[in-house]
C-alpha cells in the first residue's frame, strides 16, 4: 500500500513538471524562464537614497511590465545591490549578478563605479543601463572612443550640471564665481563645464576660488569659510543628496545668503535633497537666491506619461521620484522596447535594436544617440520654492534650454 | 590674504575639531586602559546621532535632554558590547580586535538601515542656536560656538575625572599594571567595562552634537573613524592629552588646507602624520607599551 502511493506520488509530480515547466518556458518566447535584471547603487551614508530610488524605479516598472504579461510572455526578475561608491565593490556586484544569471544590469550612481564596470561589463558581454553616474568619459572615451558597446546610458551625462551656466548669464551683478566643489572627477569637470560655458557668453566673469570635500565630508564649514573670503557673488556646488542639505544648511548658519546673489546647487533638485531642505525652503531662509538643477524633476514634463510615472510611484512608494528612480524605470521600458524590436537578448540585437530609438519616458522624449550611446533629453534647472501643492519643495521659475546649446557632440573635443 | 581672515578660517577648523576630539577621546582611552583597538568606535558615534535624533527629532524632546538619553542608550549598547564580544577577545592580538570591531561596524550599519531606513534623516536646529554672532567682521555660527565650548568643557570635566579622583587613579593604576590591580583588590573587569561605556559615550556625544547641521546617515561615523585614527595615533594611542592636541591640529590644519591648498588638503593631514611618526614613532604624546 505504502509503495502504491509513493508512487502514485511520483507520477503526480512528474505530471506537473511535464506540465507547468513546458507551459512556462512556452510562454516567454525567448527561450529563459525569466528576463534577469542585475541593479546596483548606492544604499549606505548620506547618498544613500540614489541607490534605494534606482531600486524603486526598477521594480515599479517591473511589476507594471509583469503584471501586463512580461516581455514577450517573459516575466522579469530582480536582484539589487549596495555598490557602497566604491570601484572595486561595484565590479564584484557586476560578477556576482552575472552569476546569478543577470541579462542586463541596471543603476550606478558614482562615476568612479561607473568607469570601473566599463571594462567588466566588456568581458561579461552584458549591457548595462547606466542611470545616474554622470562622467562624460563613460560614453566619449569608453564608448565613442573605446567601443565599449555594452555601456548604455539613460540618465543625463555631466553636461547636464553645466546649464546652471545658461541661467545665471543673465544675471549681470553676478560677477565672481566660486565652488565648492566634489572632489573627484564629478566635482572638477562640472565646474569646468560651467566655467567653460559661462564664460563663452560672459567674458566678464571671475572665477575667484575653490575648495574641494570628498565623499562623506560631514562638516562643510571650512570650505565654506574659505570661498567666502574671496567674496563671491555666486557659489556653484557639486556634493550631492545629504552632503548638499548638510552644506546648504551650515552656510544658512553662516548667514552666507545674506553676503551672494546666487547659490547654485547642482542636482539639488533631486527629491532627498529638496525633501531635506523643505523646512528652511519654506521659511524662506535661502531668500530665493538657491537655483538648482536635476537630471529629471518630477513636476516637468506636464504630459500625461508623467504624472501617471508619479502618480503610480507614489502610490507604491509614498515618496516622489528622483532622477535615479525615473531613469531606472525608463530603462526597464527601453530595455522593453529594444527586447521587443529585437526579439532576442543578445547584446548585438539588442545594441542594433537601440540605433536612433526615439521614446516617450516619464523625463520627456529620449533619443538615442548611436555613437556613444548616450539618451539625450532635455531638463528645466529652476528656483528652489514652496508650493503648498506639493508635499516637499520644488524647482519653480523652471528654464528649459535646448540640449544644443550645452550638450557635447560627437568628435568630442578635449575639454579645456 | 588677510591676518582676519586667517584667523577666522583658524576658529571654524577649531569648531570642526571639536568632533573629532570627542570621537578620539573615546578611542583612546579604551585603547589606552583596555588596550583594545575599537575600530566600532564610528559605529557609536552613528548610534549617538540615531538615538538623539529619535528623542529630539521624532519624539519632540529638547536638545539637551536627547543628548543625555542618547549617551545613556549607547552606554547600555556598548556595556553589552564590551561584556560579551570584547572581552573574550581582549587578550588576543590587535589583529583579532580590529576584525571583531569592523564586522560589528557592518552589524552597526545594517541595523541602522533596518530600523531607521536607508534615507538620511535631518532634525532642525534649536531656535535657541540659529544664527550667528559676528566675529572679526564675519558670522560664526553660534551652534558652533557652542560645540567649541563643550569640547573644551569636556577635555576640562576628563581631565579632573582621571587626575582629580578616586576613580580616575585606580583607572590610571590599572592601565599602568592590571594585575598588581587585581591583586589590590581592584574588579578590574567592572572597570574595564566602565570605561568602555564611556569611551562610548564620548563618541555618541560627538554623533549626537552634530545632529542639528549634519544628516543622521547609515556609515556616517566610518568615515570619521579614519579621522580619528589618525588623530590618536599622531596624539599618541593612549594619551587623552595627545587626542586633545591631535585633534587640534588635524581640525585647524585640515580647515588651512582647504584655504591655502584646496586641491591637496587631505594629503597635507596624512603627509603631518607621516612626519610626526617619523620623529616621534609613538605620536607627540604617546609612550611605548611594555
Amino acid at each position: 500500500m505504502h509503495g502504491a502511493r509513493g508512487a502514485l506520488l511520483v507520477v503526480l509530480v512528474a505530471v506537473i513538471v511535464f506540465l507547468a515547466v513546458p507551459s512556462a518556458l512556452a510562454q516567454c518566447e525567448l527561450g529563459v524562464d525569466r528576463i534577469r535584471f542585475g541593479g546596483q547603487g548606492v544604499l549606505t551614508g548620506p547618498l544613500a537614497d540614489y541607490g534605494r530610488q534606482i531600486q524603486m524605479g526598477m521594480q515599479l516598472a517591473i511589476e507594471e511590465i509583469n503584471a501586463a504579461g512580461g516581455i514577450l510572455g517573459c516575466q522579469l526578475e530582480m536582484r539589487f545591490l549596495d555598490s557602497e561608491l566604491a570601484p572595486a565593490v561595484g565590479v564584484r556586484n557586476a560578477r556576482q549578478l552575472a552569476d546569478w544569471g543577470a541579462h542586463f544590469f541596471v543603476g550606478t550612481d558614482s562615476s568612479g563605479v561607473a568607469m570601473a564596470l566599463g571594462p567588466v561589463l566588456q568581458e561579461l558581454d552584458i549591457i548595462q543601463f547606466f542611470t545616474h553616474a554622470a562622467t562624460h568619459r563613460l560614453t566619449e572615451e569608453l564608448v565613442y572612443e573605446q567601443g565599449i558597446k555594452q555601456i548604455v546610458r539613460v540618465a543625463a551625462p555631466i553636461y547636464q550640471d553645466a546649464v546652471g551656466a545658461l541661467v545665471v548669464k543673465d544675471m549681470p551683478e553676478v560677477k565672481r564665481w566660486a565652488t565648492i566643489g566634489a572632489d573627484y572627477e564629478y566635482g572638477y569637470v562640472a565646474w569646468q563645464m560651467f566655467k567653460d560655458l559661462l564664460k563663452r557668453h560672459r567674458p566678464d566673469v571671475e572665477f575667484v576660488a575653490e575648495a574641494w570635500a570628498p565623499f562623506f565630508t560631514m562638516d562643510f564649514t571650512p570650505h565654506i569659510a574659505s570661498v567666502m573670503a574671496a567674496n563671491p557673488d555666486g557659489i556653484f556646488v557639486t556634493p550631492w543628496g545629504g552632503e548638499a542639505v548638510m552644506v546648504l544648511r551650515q552656510a544658512l548658519q553662516m548667514g552666507v545668503f545674506d553676503r551672494i546673489q546666487v547659490w547654485w546647487q547642482s542636482m539639488g533638485g533631486s527629491v532627498d535633497a529638496l525633501e531635506g531642505l523643505t523646512r528652511e525652503i519654506q521659511a524662506d531662509q535661502f531668500k530665493g537666491k538657491l537655483w538648482a538643477s536635476a537630471r529629471y524633476i518630477h513636476n516637468w514634463p506636464d504630459t500625461e506619461m508623467n504624472r501617471r510615472f508619479v502618480e503610480a510611484f507614489q502610490n507604491r512608494w509614498a515618496r516622489l521620484p528622483n532622477y535615479s528612480a525615473e531613469s531606472a524605470y525608463s530603462s526597464i521600458y527601453i530595455a522593453k522596447a529594444a527586447v521587443e524590436k529585437a526579439r532576442s537578448l543578445e547584446t548585438d540585437a539588442i545594441i542594433a535594436a537601440l540605433q536612433d530609438m526615439v521614446i516617450e519616458t516619464p523625463a520627456g522624449v529620449r533619443v538615442f544617440r548611436n555613437e556613444d550611446h548616450q539618451f539625450e533629453y532635455a531638463v528645466p534647472a529652476g528656483r528652489a520654492m514652496y508650493d503648498p501643492g506639493y508635499p516637499i519643495a520644488i524647482l519653480g521659475d523652471l528654464r528649459v534650454f535646448d540640449t544644443s546649446e550645452y550638450w557635447r557632440y560627437p568628435p568630442f573635443p578635449p575639454l579645456d | 590674504m588677510s591676518f582676519q581672515v586667517l584667523l577666522y578660517q583658524g576658529l571654524v577648523g577649531l569648531s570642526s575639531a571639536m568632533y573629532l576630539w570627542l570621537l578620539s577621546a573615546g578611542l583612546t582611552i579604551v585603547f589606552g586602559v583596555l588596550g583594545v583597538l575599537n575600530f566600532a568606535h564610528g559605529a557609536f558615534f552613528m548610534i549617538g546621532a540615531y538615538l538623539a535624533y529619535t528623542f529630539y527629532g521624532i519624539l519632540g524632546f529638547n536638545l539637551a535632554v536627547s543628548i543625555a538619553l542618547s549617551l545613556v542608550g549607547t552606554a547600555v549598547i556598548g556595556v553589552l558590547v564590551e561584556r560579551f564580544l570584547v572581552k573574550p577577545i581582549m587578550h588576543l592580538d590587535h589583529a583579532f580586535q580590529l576584525l571583531l570591531t569592523f564586522g560589528l561596524v557592518l552589524i552597526f550599519d545594517d541595523l541602522a538601515k533596518a530600523i531607521w531606513g536607508g534615507v538620511f534623516m535631518i532634525p532642525p536646529m534649536p531656535r535657541v542656536f540659529q544664527g550667528a554672532v559676528w566675529i572679526l567682521g564675519t558670522p560664526f555660527p553660534i551652534y558652533n560656538l557652542f560645540v567649541i565650548g563643550a569640547g573644551v568643557a569636556v577635555w576640562l570635566l576628563l581631565w579632573l575625572l582621571f587626575e582629580k579622583t578616586w576613580w580616575g587613579r585606580i583607572v590610571r593604576a590599572t592601565a599602568a599594571d592590571p594585575q598588581m590591580a587585581a591583586a589590590l583588590g581592584v574588579d578590574v573587569k567592572r572597570l574595564y567595562t566602565g570605561v568602555f561605556a564611556l569611551g562610548v559615550m564620548l563618541a555618541a556625544l560627538g554623533g549626537a552634537l552634530g545632529t542639528p547641521v549634519r544628516v543622521v546617515a547609515p556609515g556616517m561615523g566610518s568615515f570619521m573613524i579614519v579621522q580619528a585614527f589618525i588623530v590618536t595615533v599622531l596624539g599618541g594611542l593612549g594619551s587623552l592629552t595627545g587626542a586633545f592636541v591631535g585633534a587640534l591640529l588635524v581640525g585647524v590644519l585640515s580647515s588651512y588646507g582647504t584655504l591655502l591648498f584646496p586641491t591637496v588638503e587631505l594629503a597635507l593631514i596624512y603627509l603631518i602624520m607621516a612626519v610626526v611618526l617619523l620623529v616621534r614613532p609613538h605620536g607627540l604624546f604617546g609612550r611605548a607599551r611594555a
